[in-house]
């Protein structure tokens, strides 16, 4: 733990004295789409491999549900994903390494919070993913909600707002929770299943992807209980407004064309055929919508081509689909809010 | 009553107890009741731990699979060797183009060809050789490694390199199988082993510079597809980062040594301010203000390759550290020797070069080859700063989705690994000293 601490510590100092440069470096003459175009790719940053948001494949590619809004916003700009240069950064310098341009953008599981938003020089664009933090109980325990926790040892990753989230529901409903603390994911869910801790708590998507790769995935219930709010969203640096409207609407363009039911499949036939206005204003068959985006007339056709709309992504990487880690999405915050989730496009027009 | 026999007896054989198994057993396993006990109880635990060892690494294993899920469903008590496998090339490679892997391959076996002679009997010139190592092969492993075009600077390197490479192979196998030189057979061929030495040198210098020019037009049209160092990682990164450490550390830490003895404050209190400094800083945190700080305090898109910063971290603070390792070496040299360097007239470099340094050296082996360990494992630090060495490749195999979970596997594979590697050097260095220390024992 010791070490931990320290680097934390460390990147604490280095962030906080990049926020003091941040504006001397980043305001300058050139905006970043120039930049980025200039340069002929797009530097995308993502963290240490994590299920479902960014991985590794055993090919060395990286894929994810993160890595395809990075995707995007190249397919936006470029009209190709692979113009990308994807960045692995540990999380104790994912916000200096934005703020001193060696990324353009951040695109990893990073909450969106106040305190985030107004004090580190930087924007969230749009909400992509609707997390929250949960439990995990073996089943036989017979626990079925998270208030029956009294005085239960509970298995949480330390230096995560999750330690300090579990102490506050501790707190308010006075169940006097354990925490046992852990470095290492790994090593924390070993400690559970060989009956070290009563049960895990850490962000549903965490849980479920952690619960897929138990030897008896089963055995395993996630409570229903959500304690806290972990809305991810990309970031960009502050003080350049056409490149946080180019990374919100292109996070809009996957969601809007979800809702208008344009696919990766029949993205060349609603561009051809389509009637609805909506659908050609986006796709760039009628109106100028790009122009104030600084991008081509079919940006959001390039997005949609070339990694399929969001229901597609989610079912890909979040979902059923053969890499996706098994997260249910009719009914929760991250469905159409059309069926009840949160998730909604403003208007394309 | 004395009673005398001339004949002598026939020579017993020694007590069974000294000679058989079961007397060594008894003498040093079983001498008491309580020998006996502690003997009875490690045995036991060494069969404990050896066979679970067996049974989950290799007897209930399963060496191939297509994810997780099928090795549990092969066997739940078992090591799930299949995920390392399948994940070798990513272990070792990093995220290397997979069709363009045989140069990483080539520039391995290059870096073998060329210090090959340095071990060979009867190879002469090895100091020229190592000089060449350090000085030329980096330039050809550079453009093996990354590709793209190639400067004129490159272009140069490049060709050197390749000569040299040439000339130092032919220069061995001359010199072990003919017990002779690379220039002196090509003198003898061209029939002017007798000509004078003006004459010989310029020969040979025509020789180098036909050579230099045939390579040259042939390299130009040699060029290989651009790989960014963000796509290298695995062992590969490693090896370059601690090689390069390795390789810059001697002679940066000798200077810096002599640096911090010398009689010139201005530089004796330079050096110990600069090894003190690295000294006293975690690496850690030197990395961390190479790759996040540096860039801020640069001109607006001035954008220095990461890895290039992580490596002059490293070379930096591997020579501070083997500063100290010298100067403990010096200061082992009793001063008699520095007088008699005097004496028989040899200046500063003279004495510190053939005098001081190989006897100082000698002592310091077990320490420079105990940092040299020491700094190969440190580098896998640089997974914190989000590179993908060899340890970051093998965390992120329990992140990839069919592989969800699998820590333990690629972490008891990288441990052997690192063993390997290390104990191989550590061999290496004992029997250099074996060797070095030769004279001593004559």
């Amino acid at each position: 733990m010791k070490p931990i601490s320290f680097i934390t510590s460390v990147a604490a100092v280095t962030a906080v004295a990049a926020m003091t440069f941040a504006g001397a470096t980043v305001a300058s003459a050139k905006s970043t789409l120039e930049i980025v175009k200039e340069r002929g790719n797009l530097r995308c940053q993502v963290g240490t491999p994590s299920p479902g948001f960014y991985n590794l494949d055993a090919k060395g590619e990286w894929y994810g549900s993160d890595v395809s809004i990075c995707q995007a916003v190249a397919a936006a700009i470029f009209g190709s994903k692979k113009k990308l240069e994807i960045q692995s950064v540990s999380s104790q310098v994912r916000f200096t390494a934005l703020a001193n341009g060696e990324s353009d953008l951040l695109s990893r599981t990073a909450t969106w919070t106040l305190l985030r938003d107004s004090q580190l020089g930087l924007d969230f664009t749009a909400v992509n993913f609707y997390d929250g933090q949960g439990f995990m109980v073996p089943k036989n325990s017979g626990i079925t909600s998270a208030l029956d926790l009294k005085g239960a040892t509970v298995c949480v990753l330390t230096g995560t707002t999750t330690e300090l989230n579990l102490a506050d529901f501790s707190r308010a409903n006075k169940l006097n929770i354990q925490p046992v603390t852990f470095e290492d994911q790994n090593v924390r869910n070993d400690t559970y299943l060989q009956g070290g801790c009563d049960a895990i708590t850490n962000d549903k998507s965490g849980l479920a992807s952690n619960k897929a790769a138990f030897p008896n995935p089963g055995d395993h219930i996630v409570l229903p209980e959500t304690i806290s709010k972990e809305p991810l969203a990309p970031a960009v640096r502050q003080g350049d407004g056409q490149w946080f409207n180019i990374v919100r609407w292109t996070v809009y363009a996957l969601i809007g064309a979800e809702e208008l039911g344009v696919t990766k499949a029949n993205v060349d036939d609603m561009r051809a055929n389509s009637t609805n206005a909506s659908v050609r204003r986006m796709l760039g068959v009628e109106g100028n919508l790009n122009e104030g985006l600084g991008l081509g007339k079919d940006w959001a056709y390039n997005v949609i081509k070339e990694v399929g709309n969001y229901g597609e992504i989610y079912e890909a990487y979040m979902g059923g689909g053969k890499l996706g880690i098994g997260i249910g999405r009719a009914g929760s915050a991250n469905d159409l809010w059309t069926r009840g989730g949160l998730m909604y496009s403003p208007p394309f027009r | 009553m004395a009673i005398a026999n001339g004949e002598k007896t026939a020579a017993r054989s020694a007590p069974l107890n000294e000679t058989s198994f079961i007397g060594w057993l008894h003498k040093n396993l079983f001498s008491s009741w309580i020998n006996t006990i502690l003997t009875l109880a490690s045995l036991y635990i060494i069969y404990m731990v050896v066979m679970s060892m067996w049974t989950w690494g290799i007897a209930n294993a399963v060496w191939i699979a297509e994810n997780r899920r099928e090795c549990f469903a092969i066997s739940k008590d078992g090591a799930c060797w299949a995920g390392v496998i399948i994940w070798l090339e990513n272990i070792f490679y990093g995220r290397y183009p997979r069709d363009e892997l045989w140069r990483v391959n080539l520039g391995g076996l290059l870096l073998i060809l060329w210090m090959a002679p340095l071990w060979l009997p009867r190879v002469r010139d090895k100091i020229f050789i190592g000089l060449s190592t350090v000085f030329l092969y980096p330039f050809l492993a550079a453009y093996l490694f990354s590709g793209g075009d190639k400067g004129i600077f490159m272009q140069i390197m490049v060709s050197g390199a390749i000569v040299c490479l040439i000339g130092n192979t032919l220069h061995a196998a001359i010199g072990v199988f003919g017990d002779s030189s690379l220039p002196a057979t090509l003198l003898r061929v061209l029939g002017k082993a007798e000509a004078s030495d003006s004459n010989q040198r310029n020969t040979l210098l025509t020789i180098l510079a036909i050579a230099f020019v045939a390579v040259f037009l042939l390299q130009m049209g040699w060029t290989t597809k651009f790989v960014p160092w963000t796509k290298w990682g695995g062992m590969f990164l490693t090896l370059v980062i601690s090689g390069i450490g390795i390789t810059s550390a001697l002679p940066g830490g000798i200077i810096l040594a002599l640096g911090r003895r010398s009689k010139l404050p201005v530089i004796r209190v330079l050096s110990t301010s600069f090894i003190e400094l690295f000294r006293s800083v975690p690496l850690i945190t030197v990395l961390f203000m190479a790759t996040t700080m540096f860039p801020l305090f640069m001109p607006e898109g001035f954008v220095l390759n990461k890895l290039v910063q992580v490596i002059i971290a490293v070379c930096l603070f591997s020579a501070c550290y083997m500063a100290e390792t010298v100067r403990a070496g010096l200061q082992a040299i009793p001063k008699g020797q520095y007088e008699a360097a005097h004496t028989i007239g040899l200046g500063y470099w003279g004495m510190m070069g053939l005098i001081v340094m190989p006897q100082a050296l000698k002592h310091m082996i077990p320490n420079i080859v105990g940092s040299f360990i020491g700094l190969l494992k440190d580098t896998t630090l640089v997974s914190i700063i989000g590179l993908f060495d060899i340890l970051g490749m093998l965390r992120s195999i329990s992140q990839d989705v069919p592989w969800r979970g699998l820590h333990k596997e690629p972490l008891i594979f990288g441990a052997m690994v690192f063993f390997i590697i290390c104990f191989i050097m550590s061999k290496y260095s004992r029997h250099l000293e074996v060797k070095l220390s030769a004279g001593a024992n004559r």
